[in-house]
């Protein structure tokens, strides 16, 4: 299995807090990877570190065989353009219109003419199901509708990886369901390596090829969908039959933290 | 890229080779809308030897061909891959361009 992603002993800080601890893991070329924990594991930090967004204190990630934590910004600038993000609230510019949106990394990182452009962006929103709104600003959309918006633009380049982080987030159900039915499409087409953050149960089993499960800072699981079903690691059983963690700390510890003592 | 252009008594045939991407398709566009300007009757775009193509490729095809209609000019494919094939289908291009198998079927359809 070829990989496009190696993250190899990746340690990263929030001030003295250690949020990564020494990760390592790879997300094989053109399938879709999903990486799953709970609130607070390190998954969106994990992602910010896979698109550039932060440098780790200590360890590498390689893409396509080019480490991006070691990277100058020129080098990571270009490395950026082959890659698309969907990012939770889906970062529409809201002064500007879904076409202008879609448009932006084109006009900024291209030099195709205007009409061309235009030409994508149409192709983009229809891939997407939003033919027809290439006028309408962010504020006039559902919350289902600017995340397809988000999708476009994070295609607009055409990438050959492209993340989302959490893209079921605040979606009802039906909404989300046919979210995972694009994203599916899409891998399905353009053959694209696919990151997936999130920790929802039926994206999961709809989108995944690969599961890479984190718990505090570090790595829990590694493998298949179908073997994250049969894993009998207690962190994946519980997290898979929705268990509530235990209470991490008794109630003298309690007394202590909320004392200062 | 490379671009080979054929001149025939009435059809001309543009043979494409590699890859046609954001850097490349300005390129493939001058070479189209030049022949769109001297109004060219019939394109034939022979993409048997493409590798790859993005959006830009796609774009750059959907422009010319628009301008072609506009004088009755024909604009056709051959050759099309089938990696390339599939994303025409997904994005219902199959629909919108005259696609053949080969160069003779294009000139003689």
């Amino acid at each position: 299995m070829e990989s496009a992603i190696e993250v190899l002993d990746l340690v990263t800080y929030y001030g003295e807090r250690k949020i990564l601890k020494g990760i390592s893991f790879s997300i094989p070329t053109g399938m879709t990877t999903v990486i799953v924990g709970g609130s607070g594991c390190g998954k969106t930090t994990t992602l910010k570190h896979l698109i550039g967004l932060l440098r780790p204190a200590s360890g590498s990630i390689h893409i396509h065989g080019k480490d991006i934590a070691t990277m100058d910004d020129t080098s990571l600038d270009e490395y950026r353009k082959k890659m698309g993000v969907l990012f939770q609230g889906a970062a529409l510019l809201n002064s500007m219109t879904l076409a202008e949106n879609v448009a932006l990394p084109l006009r900024e990182h291209t030099r195709l003419k205007g009409s061309v452009i235009d030409i994508i962006v149409r192709m983009k929103l229809d891939l997407v199901g939003l033919s027809g709104f290439g006028d309408f600003y962010p504020a006039q959309l559902s919350g289902g509708m600017k995340k397809r918006a988000g999708i476009a633009r994070a295609m607009a380049m055409d990438p050959v990886i492209l993340y989302f982080d959490e893209p079921s987030a605040g979606l009802d159900p039906v909404t989300a369901a046919g979210l995972d039915e694009l994203i599916l499409r899409l891998h399905q087409v353009f053959k694209m390596t696919v990151v997936v953050v999130t920790h929802e149960l039926p994206s999961i089993f709809k989108i995944a090829d690969y599961v890479i499960m984190l718990d505090k800072g570090e790595v829990a699981f590694v493998g298949t969908l179908d073997e994250f079903k049969k894993s009998d690691k207690t962190i994946v059983r519980t997290f898979l039959e929705r268990r509530p963690e235990e209470e991490s700390y008794s109630p003298d510890n309690y007394f202590k933290i909320i004392t200062g003592a | 890229m490379k671009i080979e252009t054929a001149a025939h008594s009435d059809y001309t045939v543009i043979s494409i080779a590699g890859e046609i991407d954001m850097y490349s398709s300005p390129e493939l566009r001058d070479t189209l809308l030049a022949l769109v300007k001297k109004k060219a009757a019939t394109v034939i775009v022979n993409l048997k030897d493409v590798k790859y193509i993005d959006s830009s490729g796609i774009a750059t095809f959907v422009e010319a061909l628009k301008k072609m209609l506009a004088y009755k000019g024909k604009f056709k494919m051959a050759q099309v891959p089938d990696r390339v094939m599939e994303i025409f289908n997904f994005s219902k291009l199959d629909k919108v361009f005259n696609i053949y198998g080969s160069i003779e079927d294009a000139a003689n359809s």
